[in-house]
């Protein structure tokens, strides 16, 4: 951009006729803002450096919470580093691309998202150094993704396979969730949320086809109590209660019928009208609805049930028919819970009442009313149900945002044992692994030819951060630490040495059973790799001001 | 302004209209497209980089593909929104080569640009610009190699070499070996006529690039489903799949119709007609024995639950696109009503599964014995990297699909402009007249693109590009640039293939785009009506 004699121009594309003056070529080139070449990359950087220092301090069991206060007013307390950046409102674009990129890691592995962050910006600060030298950005990125390539190896090779299995509930997939509760509030309450989680995830596992449908784990809160009271319910909980106040507060043996009909006379769905012109016409419709409701809830009686459960609502004559006739009822269940609520108790949903037969009846050994503390809340649990394949998690908390929490940390750990259940090779944790890459990138850097070796040589620094600021969130010295836990892998040739973070008094992780599944150390080098080179390969940027209109 | 400071005494044109003529207009266009160009020159080539633009409404895209930044910059200037449009058509023709050609035509107008100033008559150049670009496509079908088809194992590396070369410039260089081979295996599983639409492609944001998918069938997202899906069985081996596009709901069958009742008992009538005509749907699709039921439009609840009690699974709402390519790859047809079901409306195929890929669940259909598709899910760190990924496998898609129809190629990297250069200027100095000067400018002209690949790559270009020419004038046919040496190389035993038909057209357009410019003399701009909000309008 060579001109310059209209400053408020100079940014944008501009050329000039015979007489000098500039003319415009792109639509609105004065509002647009333009950044080119070395600069937009370094800015770039930047800007990727004061988001992701944000979340630097979250990272490991001694990472602190940080507080979001909504546009509304609303409170978040979390160190999920995907929750943190989605609730930033962030305008820069090379900060959104972070945040998605926590997102990205949250939706396939959905663990591990504060250190995918922290992970970008170490390599991003390397690259930064090297561009200061001179080399072209490009050849940064490609030594990078060809370190990444063999830090991946070296994980591949060093991982350990654990036993899973429906026996091995209690070791290793138990120690694997409690690593990743390490880092939340919830710590304290670590070994109710570590099994929680284990059962949650082993009820609803398909382990031969490594499948785990989250769709059939269903998390429920209610605010009160403390954290320590979740349960995991092997059944249904639904935020209901029964129709009718007198109706028994616990049910057992219940055969329930689960209808997407409402108790109401019949209606056709094409338009309709009925001209009543005489008092006994009325009465004649009246004792049609009377007769109906009788038909139907001696329909429901012949096929055997004892619950009703409706997704619509039914009237109060309805409900008082339900209740004479000993018929326990629950309405205006929703759809998904409807469908929980067939899958766990082997049910068939039945669209009207003359489809009903005892064979579609679902089983559950209980249905019980639960209250809570004083404020007349209210929920039905189903449990014994004859298909254990759906479970409900039910965390309470001391306020919303404990409550909140809770169910974020134990949606990670959920994740871990998933992830583990479909690949069951482990990492060690606390910086263990990544410091086995840095130290594998590191040895190959020497046999590099040309300009890789420092690209080599950055990305083994990049990861030597992440055990760093393990080590600084923790209290400890970064460096001292750091130092030390290299020499000891260099020497030991052991892979599981990392960050004594909590000061148990060893850096043997595998003792600690600090464990991470693979693929989602993995993913985090990849990702951080990958979104490296797209800041890095960005060399120009145009912004359209806003619209005014 | 619009009258150049005299006072008119004739008013034509109405106030306001801007009207400029003569050699400055040429020139003005030629400058507003050299601006253009010098936006995308940096993004040529495997060192090439990125732009990212970010639109008035927020959106954000990072691309380093020609005809994108051009559609996405906004470009009000006449002239060069001509440029805009032959990267659009060298985009529709051959869907790679959009900066080249971009390049190209700025650089053509920028050589013409010296004869305008000089006072030689546009028409002049026009002519030696057309006759150069002929001599030169002429020369590249002497000189390109033909790739025999039967010999299938050759025929498939020449397609992975020019879907490489395709991909080099892009974000998915690195992963080229993976995505080359599923663009390849995605172009070569259609059929004849090689329609493009029929590869379905799929973003998932997650994962890395790495954990993509080729599926040799169909995918799609699980649509919106009712109560009673997930009680459906979500496998099948060898399934029998009934595609509809008949609403399973229970509803109104007409919609303003009115049923007058004129006794209470004719309700449960009227009720009873209705479920009739819906159960009578339902039951002739379970006779038909079909295992998989997808329809266009949706499958209510009722259908849903009906068909979960008979173990078949079902899809409401499937994309038309989508469904499309099922048939395409499990047989079968359409039924847009379910009164006769043959057994030959039903498809079939070896796998039915739903699937988790990253947050999403996925129907994929595979093993299909039409296999006249496939669909390829993408996965990436953030929504522009997929959308950016999703633009570059296209480009590779569309290159390999021409590489299939015409199986000559030519080496890329510089060499074939080298070459046409060198034989340019051999050429012109065998005429004489200023023609010879107009030749000579075009292939000096051709040299741009070795010339930039060397700027991006932070490599020598001056000292790079003596060196070609010294090697091309030896005879060295296929000498360009080499960047893993950072030196010159043979560009076609390092299997730097295009496919010759995209530097043809590459030619054409940019001379038929610059030759267009140069005769323009008068541009005659009405005024925005500014009546109607102004800004909107003029641009169109």
């Amino acid at each position: 951009m060579a001109q310059q004699q209209m400053p408020d121009l100079s940014n944008a594309i501009v050329a000039q006729d015979e007489m000098g003056r500039p003319f415009i070529i792109v639509r609105d080139q004065g509002k647009k803002q333009r950044q080119h070449g070395l600069e937009a990359t370094k800015a770039h950087i930047l800007a990727a450096r004061a988001v992701a220092s944000i979340v630097k301090t979250s990272l490991g069991p001694r990472g602190l919470d940080k507080i979001l206060v909504g546009p509304d007013g609303d409170i978040t307390i979390t160190n999920d580093g995907a929750t943190i950046l989605a609730q930033m409102d962030l305008d820069n674009e090379i900060a959104k691309l972070l945040v998605q990129l926590a997102q990205s890691q949250d939706d396939e592995i959905g663990d591990g998202t504060t250190g995918v962050v922290v992970l970008a910006l170490a390599l991003l600060d390397q690259a930064h150094e090297l561009l200061d030298k001179g080399i072209h950005p490009l050849k940064i990125a490609n030594g990078f993704d060809a370190a990444c390539k063999i830090a991946v190896a070296q994980l591949d090779a060093d991982a350990d396979d654990i036993l899973i299995s429906e026996e091995a509930r209690d070791s290793n997939l138990l120690k694997a969730a409690r690593t990743s509760l390490g880092l939340k509030i919830v710590s304290k309450a670590h070994d109710h949320f570590a099994h929680m989680a284990v059962d949650a995830v082993l009820a609803v596992a398909d382990l031969e086809r490594k499948d785990v449908d989250f769709e059939l784990i269903k998390m429920e809160t209610k605010v009160g109590g403390s954290i320590e009271d979740l349960a995991l319910i092997r059944g249904v909980l639904l935020d209901k209660e029964f129709s009718h106040p007198q109706m028994p507060k616990k049910a057992t043996d219940c055969k329930i019928a689960i209808l997407t009909c409402p108790f109401e006379p019949p209606k056709p769905k094409t338009k309709h009208k009925l001209d009543i012109s005489s008092v006994e016409e009325f009465k004649v419709l009246q004792e049609y609805e009377q007769t109906k409701f009788r038909e139907m809830i001696s329909l429901v009686k012949d096929s055997g049930a004892n619950v009703v459960a409706c997704q619509w609502g039914f009237d109060d004559e309805a409900n008082h028919l339900l209740l004479s006739s000993g018929l326990n009822a629950i309405r205006w269940i929703g759809g998904s819970e409807l469908e929980l609520l067939a899958i766990a108790t082997n049910g068939h949903i039945v669209p009207r009442f003359e489809d009903l037969t005892p064979e579609k009846l679902g089983t559950a050994g209980v249905i019980r009313e639960l209250e809570f503390g004083t404020t007349r809340d209210r929920m039905l649990v189903v449990e014994d149900c004859s298909n254990t394949r759906a479970v409900t998690c039910f965390i309470r908390g001391s306020n919303e945002m404990i409550v909140a929490e809770g169910v974020r940390a134990l949606h990670d750990s959920i994740c871990v044992v998933r992830n583990l259940v479909r690949d069951s090779r482990v990492v060690y944790g606390g910086g263990a692994a990544e410091l086995l890459a840095s130290l594998a990138v590191s040895a190959a850097a020497d046999k590099q030819k040309g300009i890789d070796q420092y690209a080599f040589r950055a990305f083994s620094s990049a990861l030597d951060q992440v055990p760093m600021v393990l080590a600084e969130n923790s209290g400890l010295d970064p460096i001292e630490t750091l130092s030390q836990l290299k020499l000891k892998q260099a020497l030991e040739k052991c892979a599981h040495l990392g960050v004594d973070c909590l000061g148990k008094g060893t850096n043997d992780m595998k003792e600690l059973f600090v464990i991470d599944p693979l693929i989602g150390k993995k993913q985090q080098l990849l990702l951080a790799t990958q979104l490296t080179r797209m800041i890095l390969k960005i060399n120009d940027v145009i912004i359209s001001g806003k619209d005014e209109y | 302004m619009a009258f150049n400071n005299q006072t008119p005494t004739i008013v034509v044109l109405k106030e306001g209209t801007d009207s400029s003529q003569g050699k400055g207009q040429i020139l003005n266009n030629i400058n507003a497209c050299l601006a253009i160009q010098e936006t995308l020159k940096p993004t040529l080539g495997p060192f090439g980089s990125d732009i990212l633009i970010k639109s008035g409404n927020g959106r954000t895209t990072i691309s380093n593909d020609g005809a994108t930044i051009l559609k996405l910059l906004d470009v009000v200037h006449p002239a060069a929104k001509m440029l805009v449009d032959i990267s659009r058509a060298q985009d529709a023709e051959v869907g790679d080569g959009t900066t080249s050609v971009t390049i190209l035509a700025g650089e053509f107008l920028k050589e013409s640009k010296a004869f305008v100033e000089d006072g030689l008559s546009p028409h002049l150049i026009i002519k030696g610009l057309r006759k150069a670009c002929d001599l030169a496509v002429n020369r590249i079908r002497e000189i390109q190699v033909e790739i025999e088809k039967d010999d299938t194992s050759n025929f498939r590396n020449l397609l992975e070499r020019c879907a490489t070369t395709a991909m080099s410039s892009k974000l998915i260089s690195n992963n080229s070996e993976f995505f080359t081979k599923m663009v390849v295996d995605a172009v070569l599983s259609l059929d004849e006529d090689l329609d493009e639409s029929m590869i379905g492609i799929k973003k998932v944001p997650g994962g890395a690039m790495e954990d993509s998918l080729f599926v040799d069938g169909v995918a799609f997202k699980k649509t919106f489903s009712y109560a009673g899906f997930e009680q459906q069985p979500k496998k099948f081996d060898n399934p029998k799949i009934l595609s509809l596009n008949v609403e399973l709901e229970l509803k109104a069958e007409k919609d303003n119709a009115e049923v007058r009742v004129q006794q209470v008992a004719d309700f449960q009538d009227i009720v009873d007609a209705e479920w009739k005509i819906i159960f009578s749907k339902l039951e002739a699709i379970s006779e038909s024995g079909a295992n998989i039921v997808l329809s266009k439009l949706p499958i209510g609840d009722l259908a849903t639950q009906y068909f979960a009690d008979r173990n078949i699974f079902c899809a409401g709402r499937v994309g038309a696109e989508d469904l499309d390519r099922v048939i395409k790859a499990v047989g079968g047809a359409i039924q847009s009503t379910v009164s006769s079901l043959t057994p030959e409306a039903l498809g079939t195929c070896e796998r039915f599964e739903e699937v988790q890929i990253g947050g999403e669940r996925y129907n994929l259909f595979q093993g299909c014995p039409e296999a006249k598709t496939c669909t390829l899910v993408l996965r990436g760190g953030a929504e522009q990297v997929i959308a950016e990924v999703e633009r570059s496998l296209h480009d590779a898609i569309m290159i390999v699909k021409r590489a299939v129809k015409h199986g000559s190629v030519v080496a890329g990297g510089g060499a074939i402009e080298m070459e046409l250069s060198k034989y340019l200027r051999e050429y012109s100095k065998t005429i004489a007249g200023k023609q010879q000067l107009v030749i000579l400018a075009f292939a000096r002209a051709l040299e741009i693109i070795p010339r930039q690949l060397c700027e991006n790559a932070g490599l020598d270009a001056i000292e790079l590009l003596n060196i070609l020419r010294s090697t091309h004038a030896r005879g060295e046919t296929w000498f360009g640039i080499d960047f893993q040496k950072e030196a010159v190389g043979n560009n076609m035993d390092n299997f730097i293939w295009e496919p010759s038909l995209v530097k043809i057209n590459a030619l054409q357009s940019a001379t038929e785009a610059a030759t267009l410019l140069l005769s323009v003399d008068q541009t005659i701009k009405n005024q925005d009506d500014q009546a109607n909000g102004g800004r909107g309008q003029g641009a169109f």
